[in-house]
């Protein structure tokens, strides 16, 4: 739509899908004489925002493209001193000679031991996906578990404990309000809907629907920013503390007011089996199955007895099994809340008496309980209410009490995957017409769900924490990470001599992770992987390549990557969490590779090759798919490149549409309502008593006796209902260090990748905070400072880290906030270095800031600030 | 001014002269920058010259003064003209200013200064030209140039510290104070001193009025609208207090005042009166920076 | 002969500042110019504040102050009512932009044209593709024109500004939350005349008196 002169020989959209941020919105873009000049989102596809809309940081995609920083060859670091301020001494290799160095260094660590090799993968490089595939390619290498993994970008602050409730819950990966028809909406440091999360365009569209149809939001947060600021009501909250006010909210419905959904709890909690007086369930002796009461019968029964009708489950009352006193787990729910005060609450919390009362009201108000819905003919219950938590709130060393507390209170009056309600991203991904390719959730162990697909670490079913540990991050031992934080704990040498972990990492292949400076401690990080031989596959060189990399291999960015796979693997957090169609999209090159540069899953299947697993992990990839035809199987010996591995697999996925959805580069097709709202008619029940927790815990114990493991670790914690512990900033509080710092989600930004990208830079200068430091304008003026100021953050370890202040009236006097990942110093990124703030850094790595169960990082640190 | 910039302010918000963050930009009061910094300075002396010039001119035409007509002509045109071309993106198309004096301002100014260096040139040249109707003709041309900057800035509303009613009468007074000054200077030199003393008198008016409406102008913008009063504080105690204070204090009222009260009468003296006339341009120079470079647009949330 | 406007829904917007990014791309705009911007503030005290956000652009006045200002014509606004600069006329005097009470303008002088996104790097192959496909001329003043090129030649293919994509400004189609809503103002008829009528839209600095043709509703 510009001037065009005779100079123009192609002027062409090409289909694709965004590789800024995890989410993978539907992108088209423009190329002109071979060069790309504009990216907007595609108007038929429904992954997105609306129309042809893409965020921000989206349409600044193309900077990725035109990066004069960019890696053009192989890199060889020639200085063997490693270290933060250490010039590596980079030498341009030739291809050839960096894949046989890492092959070769690979079969010797091998023939030892292959746990000592870790491969890492990173969600947000710009060059997404595949995305699962770096886990089973680890195993094609004799890898054990998932423990090796070290995440990088979104690191430990992201995820465990919400994705553990979320795979428990939903069977799903994360959480959304059903925008479409919910009414009130309470979100906990979570910014679903206003630019963050999962399918954060998808979510913002529908969510500005819903604004836009009068739905009342709630946002409990330290700052009144992306979500609160967007809110109907912020209700400004310390760091950590939504537990407190979660629980409150349940006694509230449960206690005070006493309406819940006792169909919902009955039909679909473990809430009504039974247990001991030791918390523990009462199992059938043969078939270990937890045992119910059937009360129109008066009888004890197996919980999935086809015989009980739904409303005939007891949740009250107390009963006797073979001598023992016994009684449904929600009686203890209903007991163990009464404690829970709002003033209680409020005193922890900083959020009035009044307010929580008033949400409560609210809640069991608007959450019409007992009412159904029809849509597409088909009746569910209708509950438009919906709490919803992710990085935020559940970022605490008391994580899994924090989701545990907010789920809490959908349950109680049955607003869990009904409409209206809170929805697990899509569980399933049904087969495109014609196709092959179907993940269905299963229902495992006690009528839980085990999710179709989760990265790393399946949250059902739990196993009981054991020792020796066989991996880098002790998964035997601390079972419901998704993501080990071992690997990046101050005390990992302790903890792998007690626990018996010989595989001492010596080398690392990953993904364009920045795991130096985007977890914790930096000086932590780079003592603990240090001494490995690093290879990664990045853009650019970053802090981590600088610090700590030997080998840094050029990879394409998604503009010049060919990926059919892209969003196939990524159903279970792309996708609609909402009513709407399925879809897929595939990631196609814009543009020629820059320079050398080779897409990762590319180099992957080479240096596979060239070890010898090849066979291996293209045996994995014909299970992944379930590919059953033999013709369209790879097979031994065969070597094929993404590319051509996706001529064969795509025809398994898309049958005979395999063309013209190569065509389209994108597919969609027709999502019926009884897969939207598919739980209600599962025989499934969600895990809400945490009764697993009671049998880690003894494990627990023992192990640490046994081994004499000194460290503190918050034990009670192994509880099976969510109660309140004090997160470990909090426990670093006092005269001196007085204010807690916090990190939020900056929608211009994931994590520092972004901050390479100049269009993206120039308007991140134009907003006041994401650059910044913010304090509440009270608090600055107490504190004689003001806006511009520079002052300096420092934690009770002596680490610190300065910026400039910016004053706003929408943040918790007792808090100090900084967006994220900025304070970069990378030679390789010009335009990121030097600009925000380093939150990370500030965050000690004790096994103490961890989270005991789940294994989140504590993203709250006591600071003391002053001016430079 | 002058001091440090930290360096994380310089990577991460390198200041661009405007005294705000980028993300301040029209969210706090925003100063207009496009006429008075970088190349916007041409357009500063321009508007100073031409009206200087034009000064002369209209003072000269009571003395019946030739000299002072030439110079006041050459001024006008020749600096103000040249220096206001260097100001413009494309010169070579100066020509189409003649084309909306129905609404700009701008090309209003255009016309008269055309027509001023046509009539001019026929009185310089013209001998007897000193005529009622020919002065007449010339005294509203020149008052009209005199205050074309002031008021090609006072019609644009959205800057209230241009746009304040003060403006225009202290264009003139200035434009007239400073044209008498250097004619003063010019008989000064090679008149007759009787002139020169004789004119003492409207030197001694002038300056008062030159003064007071300072004063009207400053108490007016303030008390104008909440951006007026911002911009005077931006004058008075901001980056610009130094050049307000010695600028407009010392250089236009202080110094002229004690020059003048020490000529009291029309006891005056060459050499102060250069002093005082070099003193009035440096003191007018400044006045016209810091009413250019005070101009703020209201916030727009 | 209709009017276009734009009505922003304050509601809906979420700072995401792809209106802002799309639009440089669309016009190959170099680093530090900008047809669109997002205006982030705050109002209230603790712990009642509230966050502003304001997307501005050109507001392409029926009334404009730049186009009374400008002396050579230059200036102009189209029988469409959208605020055009014809750069074969522009003089660089800049009284436009002084004028603009919303500031919304921007001179086009070498300095910016010879800036790079990557500082000290040379130009890269899409700021110099750009510069043959949207050439700017040094020494003018440029703006937000609501994307005239795609409305005048969506609308000669027969489509609907507003309503199909390859006729509406470049903002209005980044938008990822419907924000933006680009149509006929002279249509009662209009998704943009119900919404102003329906959420009473009001201008931005009505008291500045340019008559906007940009709305916002909240």
């Amino acid at each position: 739509m510009t001037y065009k002169t005779d100079e123009i020989w192609e002027d062409k959209w090409v289909n694709t899908t965004c590789g800024v941020c995890y989410c993978g919105c539907a992108a088209r873009v423009r190329v002109v004489n071979g060069v790309p000049v504009k990216i907007e989102g595609i108007s038929e596809s429904t992954m997105g925002g609306t129309g042809s809309g893409l965020c921000g940081k989206g349409t600044a995609g193309l900077m990725y493209y035109h990066d004069p920083n960019r890696i053009k060859k192989p890199l060889r670091r020639t200085n063997p001193e490693k270290g933060i301020g250490v010039d590596p001494k980079w030498k341009e290799i030739e291809w050839e000679e960096a894949l046989d160095e890492i092959a070769t260094r690979m079969k010797k660590i091998m023939e030892d031991d292959p746990n000592k090799i870790l491969f890492t993968n990173q969600t947000m490089r710009a060059s997404d996906g595949p995305h699962n595939h770096p886990y089973f390619y680890a195993q094609a290498y004799g890898v054990k578990n998932n423990g090796n993994f070290i995440i990088g970008g979104g690191s430990l602050h992201c995820g465990n404990a919400a994705h553990m409730l979320g795979g428990l819950i939903h069977g799903a990966w994360s959480i959304a309000p059903d925008w479409r028809y919910t009414k009130y909406v309470l979100k906990w440091g979570s910014s679903k809907g206003t630019g963050s999360g999962h399918s954060a365009m998808t979510n913002a569209r529908l969510r500005a629907d819903a604004v836009r149809r009068g739905i009342h939001e709630v946002v409990f947060d330290p700052m009144g920013n992306f979500a609160g600021g967007k809110a109907t009501e912020w209700v400004a909250i310390l760091p950590g503390t939504d537990t407190a006010v979660g629980l409150a909210i349940a006694n509230y419905i449960l206690n005070t007011r006493g309406e819940i959904d006792e169909l919902y709890l009955k039909a679909k909690t473990n809430f009504v089996y039974l247990i001991r007086e030791d918390g523990t369930f009462i199992r059938d002796e043969k078939s270990d199955k937890p045992l119910v009461f059937d009360s129109k019968e008066g009888k004890i029964k197996e919980f999935d007895d086809k015989s009980i009708a739904y409303e005939d489950f007891a949740l009250y009352g107390d009963y006797e099994y073979k001598g023992e006193k016994v009684r449904p787990c929600f009686m203890a729910l209903k007991e163990h809340l009464k404690q829970f005060t709002p003033e209680w609450a409020s005193e922890i919390s900083t959020v009035p008496v009044g307010t929580i009362l008033k949400v409560a009201k609210n809640w069991v108000d608007n959450a019409q309980i007992g009412s159904t819905i029809t849509i597409e003919g088909k009746t569910f219950p209708y509950r438009p209410v919906s709490s919803v938590t992710f990085r935020g709130a559940q970022g605490h060393s008391n994580g899994i009490h924090q989701v545990a507390a907010i789920d809490l209170m959908s349950q109680l009056v049955g607003a869990e995957d009904v409409p209206g309600g809170t929805m697990g991203w899509p569980s399933k991904r049904r087969k495109y017409p014609g196709g092959q390719y179907e993940r269905m959730p299963r229902i495992g162990k006690d009528g839980v769900l085990i999710p179709a697909v989760f990265y790393s670490h399946d949250p059902w079913p739990v196993h009981i924490p054991s020792v020796p540990c066989d991996n880098n991050g002790c998964v035997n031992f601390w079972t419901h990470c998704t993501l080990s934080h071992i690997p990046y704990v101050k005390e990992r040498d302790y903890i792998h001599e007690k626990f018996g972990m010989g595989s001492k990492p010596e080398m690392i292949f990953g993904i364009a992770a920045n795991f130096i400076i985007s977890n914790s401690d930096w000086d932590v990080a780079v003592e603990n992987f240090k001494d490995c031989f690093v290879v990664q596959n990045d853009l650019w060189v970053n802090e981590t390549d600088q610090a700590i990399g030997d080998i840094i291999l050029p990879d394409v960015s998604y503009l010049e990557k060919d990926c059919w796979s892209s969003e196939i693997d990524a159903f279970f957090f792309s996708g609609s969490p909402s009513n709407e169609d399925w879809y897929v999209h595939m990631q196609q090159p814009v543009a020629k590779p820059i320079g050398e540069s080779r897409f990762f899953m590319d180099v992957y299947i080479d240096v596979a090759h060239r070890v010898g697993v090849l066979d291996k992990f293209n045996e994995s990839l014909n299970n992944y798919y379930g590919i059953t035809d033999e013709e369209l199987k790879i097979k031994p010996g065969e070597y094929l490149n993404w590319k051509q591995i996706g001529e064969r697999f795509m025809k398994w996925v898309y049958g005979d549409d395999k063309e013209k959805v190569e065509k389209q580069g994108f597919a969609t097709w027709h999502k019926p309502i009884e897969d939207v709202y598919w739980r209600w008619n599962t025989e499934s029940r969600c895990p809400v008593y945490m009764e697993f927790l009671i049998h880690d815990r003894r494990a627990v114990d023992k192990i640490i006796e046994d081994t004499g493991f000194e460290l503190e670790m918050d034990l009670d914690q192994y509880t099976p209902m969510p109660s309140w512990f004090v997160p470990t900033s909090y426990k670093e509080l006092d005269n001196e260090y007085d204010l807690l710092a916090f990190s939020y989600r900056d929608i211009l930004h994931t994590n520092n990748t972004t901050f390479q990208n100049p269009y993206v830079d120039e308007v991140s200068k134009m907003c006041p905070y994401t650059f910044t430091i913010t304090l509440n304008a009270t608090l600055a003026k107490e504190r004689g400072m003001k806006d511009g100021d520079i002052i300096w953050l420092e934690n009770k370890y002596g680490i610190k880290e300065n910026g400039i202040v910016k004053t706003m009236e929408a943040q918790s006097p007792k808090v100090v906030g900084i967006s994220g990942q900025g304070g970069l110093w990378a030679d390789g990124r010009p335009i990121a270095k030097g600009k925000g703030s380093n939150f990370c850094k500030l965050l000690p790595s004790y096994l103490r800031h961890y989270d005991p169960i789940t294994g989140n990082i504590e993203t709250a640190v006591a600071v003391k600030i002053y001016k430079d | 001014m002058s001091n440090k910039i930290h360096e994380l302010v310089q990577t991460m918000f390198p200041p661009d002269g405007s005294g705000l963050k980028p993300y301040e930009w029209m969210v706090s009061p925003t100063r207009q920058r496009q006429w008075i910094d970088d190349k916007g300075i041409f357009l500063w002396l321009a508007f100073f010259f031409s009206e200087i010039g034009a000064g002369l001119y209209f003072v000269s035409l009571f003395y019946e003064y030739k000299a002072g007509l030439i110079l006041g002509w050459l001024i006008t045109l020749v600096l103000g003209g040249v220096i206001h071309m260097l100001y413009l993106g494309n010169p070579f198309r100066a020509w189409r200013m003649i084309m909306k004096p129905s609404t700009s301002e701008l090309s209003r100014g255009i016309w008269i200064i055309g027509i001023f260096a046509a009539l001019g040139l026929l009185q310089i040249v013209t001998a007897g030209s000193f005529n009622i109707v020919f002065n007449c003709i010339m005294g509203i041309l020149c008052l009209l140039i005199i205050s074309h900057g002031f008021a090609t800035m006072n019609v644009i509303r959205a800057l209230p510290a241009w746009s304040s009613t003060m403006v225009l009468p202290l264009s003139v007074i200035s434009g007239i104070w400073i044209g008498h000054q250097i004619l003063q200077f010019m008989f000064a030199v090679s008149g007759p001193q009787t002139l020169v003393s004789g004119m003492e008198i409207w030197a001694e008016a002038f300056f008062f009025a030159y003064f007071l409406c300072i004063l009207l102008y400053a108490w007016g913008t303030y008390h104008s609208n909440e951006i007026g009063k911002e911009s005077i504080i931006l004058q008075v105690k901001g980056e610009l207090s130094k050049i307000s204070l010695a600028g407009v204090g010392g250089f236009g009222i202080a110094l002229p005042l004690i020059l003048t009260l020490i000529m009291w009468g029309g006891d005056t003296n060459s050499f102060l009166i250069f002093l005082r006339l070099a003193s009035v341009l440096a003191g007018d120079l400044a006045l016209r920076y810091v009413i250019m470079k005070s101009a703020m647009y209201k916030p727009l949330i | 002969m209709p009017r276009w406007g734009m009505v922003i829904d304050v509601k809906r917007c979420i700072a995401c500042w792809s209106c802002t990014i799309a639009c440089k791309e669309e016009h190959f705009l170099p680093p530090g110019v900008f047809f669109n911007r997002v205006l982030i503030g705050e109002t209230g005290k603790f712990p009642s504040s509230s966050k502003l956000i304001y997307p501005i652009l050109c507001n392409h006045c029926s009334d404009a102050a730049c186009v009374e200002a400008c002396p050579t014509g230059a200036t102009y606004v189209r029988e469409d009512g959208i605020v055009a600069v014809d750069d074969e006329k522009c003089v660089g005097c800049r009284a436009c932009l002084v004028s603009c009470p919303y500031q919304q303008r921007t001179y086009y002088d070498q300095k910016v044209k010879d800036r790079e996104y990557f500082p000290g790097q040379g130009k890269t192959e899409m700021e110099l593709i750009g510069e043959k496909l949207y050439p700017l001329k040094v020494g003018t003043v440029i703006k937000c024109n609501f994307c005239a090129e795609r409305v005048d030649d969506g609308m000669k293919k027969g489509l609907k500004p507003g309503e199909d994509e390859d006729a509406t400004p470049a903002c209005a189609n980044a938008c990822p939350v419907n924000a933006r809503i680009f149509g006929d103002l002279d249509d009662p008829d209009s998704e943009i005349s119900r919404l102003i009528m329906e959420k009473k839209g009001k201008q931005l600095r009505k008291e500045f008196g340019t008559e906007p043709a940009v709305y916002y509703i909240d």
